[in-house]
């Protein structure tokens, strides 16, 4: 059972927060989700591409980091080597919770911060303090909120935006396969994309409305990132070198 | 210039009737201006039988071409996934006596037939479980398929156990609303003939006359049209398929996360055999046996002791519903311009669930070959009369092989199953054949066979029957690829068991989350 607690300024009041990234702490997955609102600065260093979650089968955006499980081809020994950090990785070991509350009779989902007790990053010595001595909000606290709020709406906006793509029929499974330098062959076979030719042939008026959603910025984004599958490979052939 | 077929009149409704109407309306583009016309009329006051709860996989494809969305299928039919069927005592009757029919076909079947290197280690594994995988999925109650496979894809092959009311209910609403279908509810009280024996129209109660350039039956054992109105003859089958009466009952689960099974359990009895088929909400389950060989309150009584101990004490108050069959077909299924689907145009028995199979296979044939005009209508009529003739002249075949391979000797409804004069002379002859050749794809004179010879190979050899090895060699004998392909089955299996979820979650997690398109 994970132990997610619900965050308190006494229960938690000592705890600390490690920042650095590195795979002890938890950042050698090979991807992260990642949420519309972000492309901009995601498509500027990692591919983005749509999975489906396995216990629901639903699409989700991510950003992939590596060609294979447990790889992470940004992290180096000096932490993660790249300008931007996707939120959803930015706000470990904190989650989202809900809470029931009650407003003029009616019970409402109220979202509230968890903390992941069993995450490596939790310390009593070292990084961030949560709480102030006084027990008021740390500035990296404040800080964390703000990325809680934006990955909540962003798991609703992506949804919207991912279920426009579907509606057009414009997703498609791609499956990626890499000959490095030293020949070994990886491939990726559940990974989708966005069909550049379906996007081109849309009629005006989808055009027209997804661009009033915004979506239209999106989708480019998204294609535009293909690019960086370069870089991902790049960056595998580097680490073969200097393996070697 | 000849008569165009354009106007298209379905009398019946039904699960037939509407995939029938689905079928052709979505092929010839009835919601168009440029397409043909279809109408159903059905009659307000006449119940559907219902019952036929079990599909092939055909079935996905006939959706799929229909435009209809899988999740939205299994929620509103109360659907769940079939992967075959396990026959229990239908060889020694003992409760240990049980053997699959899975839908996967045997591992590398277009490249070898595994059924004569299985047969010296058939003391060791079942032929099903040497050649496939789906027989274990079923005895774990797993499901064919995960959450992130697409609707309409397969991990292992599947069919559907559905609701035949609610099922009708759903194709009428599609057709109906998307499909551009025109339903007209009302008594068809006289059928009209046009100067060349054709029928002209039907005239009903409160719309008048419906004409139509082609008329589909599908008024169930009645046969309005077909039979009433043209008195085209049935052909009785009961000489060789005994059964001729139904018992039909819905058990409700104890709790409601009660396991779902994911195949047709038919249990032999004293003088027929049980169907029990699990949908999510309930299961179906029902006595179908031969009245000359039992009397109903011994049919009953056997009934309630197969579904005692799920029920306890409630099974003396559960509802039974009597069904009457009569085991046969139309001698013609098309005459003039009418053709007749469903239960007119015949019914044997729900063993294998032919019956909404051939439904699909009229209605698909109908489409693809939808005369363009009168003129060669006739010469359509007489393929599909032939086709069909064939067709079910093979499903009876199958379906009695079941019977014949029986060693059952504790009553009299086995014993008589055996008897000779009950055997088609066709079948006869394969069953020769066989103890020397296994079934294979050459014993069957269709490239479209309603059952592939793997369906035979599983029966046969589910049920014990002996191919005698061959005396001389073969350039073609391939022990190796054999034992790889044995490997490769336990291989995948292993696998399969381990990644699929169980029936019942699967079916919660469609109904909540529903299946992806891609």
């Amino acid at each position: 059972m994970p132990n997610h607690q619900l965050l308190d300024n006494i229960t938690h009041k000592d705890v600390h927060i490690i920042t650095q990234h590195g795979s002890e702490y938890g950042d050698n997955n090979s991807y992260s989700h990642v949420f519309i609102e972000e492309f901009q600065d995601v498509q500027a260093h990692y591919p983005i591409f749509f999975q489906k979650n396995a216990a629901t089968g639903k699409f989700e955006t991510i950003a992939l980091f590596g060609l294979a499980a447990q790889e992470n081809l940004f992290l180096s020994d000096a932490g993660w080597q790249a300008n931007y950090i996707p939120l959803s990785v930015k706000k470990r070991p904190f989650l989202i919770g809900f809470q029931e509350t009650v407003v003029n009779g009616v019970v409402e989902q109220e979202p509230v911060v968890h903390l992941d007790m069993d995450s490596p990053r939790i310390s009593y010595n070292q990084g961030e303090a949560i709480f102030l001595e006084q027990g008021g909000q740390s500035p990296y606290l404040q800080q964390i909120t703000s990325t809680l709020v934006a990955v909540n709406q962003g798991h609703e906006q992506t949804t919207l935006f991912v279920d426009s793509l579907l509606q057009q029929d414009l997703l498609e499974s791609v499956e990626i396969k890499v000959t490095l330098d030293d020949e070994s062959k990886h491939s990726m076979d559940f990974l989708y994309t966005i069909n550049q030719e379906k996007v081109a042939q849309l009629d005006d008026a989808s055009i027209l409305n997804l661009h009033k959603n915004g979506y239209l910025k999106q989708i480019h984004m998204v294609l535009a990132s293909m690019a960086n599958m370069t870089d991902l490979i790049e960056r595998k052939n580097t680490q073969i070198k200097s393996n070697l | 210039m000849h008569k165009l077929v354009r106007k298209i009149t379905i009398v019946g409704g039904g699960t037939a009737g509407w995939l029938t109407a689905g079928v052709i309306a979505a092929e010839h583009m009835a919601n168009s201006e440029n397409g043909v016309q279809v109408t159903l009329v059905e009659s307000p006051d006449v119940k559907p039988i219902g019952v036929g709860e079990g599909t092939w996989p055909t079935m996905r494809g006939t959706l799929q071409k229909m435009g209809i969305n899988e999740t939205d299928f299994f929620k509103e039919c109360d659907a769940s996934f079939k992967q075959g069927a396990k026959f229990a005592k239908w060889v020694t009757g003992a409760e240990n006596d049980f053997y699959y029919h899975p839908l996967v076909l045997p591992q590398g079947y277009d490249e070898i037939n595994l059924a004569p290197y299985w047969q010296p280690q058939s003391d060791q594994v079942s032929f099903a479980d040497a050649v496939s995988f789906q027989g274990h999925l079923c005895e774990k109650g797993l499901a064919p398929k995960q959450i992130s496979t697409p609707e309409y894809a397969h991990v292992a092959n599947y069919a559907y156990h559905l609701d035949a009311g609610k099922f009708a209910a759903f194709l009428q609403k599609h057709c109906t609303e998307k499909l551009g279908v025109r339903h007209v509810l009302d008594h068809v009280t006289t059928v009209n003939s046009a100067p060349n024996n054709d029928i002209s129209s039907v005239t009903t109660k409160n719309h008048g006359d419906i004409e139509g350039d082609l008329f589909i039956d599908c008024t169930g054992f009645n046969a309005l049209l077909l039979g009433k109105h043209y008195q085209i003859p049935f052909v009785s089958k009961k000489h060789i398929l005994f059964n001729d009466t139904a018992l039909a009952v819905h058990v409700p689960y104890q709790s409601a996360d009660d396991a779902i099974a994911s195949h047709t359990i038919s249990t032999g009895q004293s003088a027929g055999w049980i169907w029990d088929i699990g949908l999510p909400s309930r299961r179906g389950v029902g006595y179908v046996f031969s009245s000359a060989h039992t009397t109903i309150e011994q049919a009953e009584t056997e009934l309630r002791d197969y579904i005692r101990p799920s029920l306890g004490q409630q099974v003396d108050d559960i509802a039974i519903r009597k069904i009457p069959i009569e085991p046969g077909h139309r001698e013609l299924f098309w005459h003039q311009n009418c053709v007749a689907v469903g239960l007119s145009a015949g019914f044997l028995e729900p063993l294998e669930a032919s019956a909404l199979v051939l439904v699909e296979l009229s209605a698909a044939m109908i489409s693809e070959q939808l005369p363009a005009n009168r003129e060669v209508m006739d010469i359509v009529a007489k393929r599909f009369n032939d086709k069909f003739l064939y067709r079910w002249d093979r499903i009876i075949d199958f379906l009695k092989l079941h019977y014949v391979l029986t060693q059952r000797t504790d009553s009299q409804y086995w014993k008589d199953n055996c008897l000779p004069e009950s055997i088609p002379e066709g079948l006869q002859t394969l069953l020769k054949l066989w103890r020397y050749e296994s079934p294979w794809q050459l014993d069957f004179d269709h490239a479209d066979e309603v059952f592939p010879s793997a369906s035979y190979q599983y029966v046969l050899y589910g049920m014990g029957f002996k191919t005698q090895a061959r005396q001389t060699a073969k350039r073609s004998d391939n022990q190796a690829l054999a034992q790889m392909t044995f490997r490769k089955n336990v291989q995948l299996t292993a696998k399969l068991l381990a990644g699929l979820p169980s029936n019942r979650e699967l079916i919660n997690k469609i109904h909540q989350y529903g299946l992806q398109k891609i």
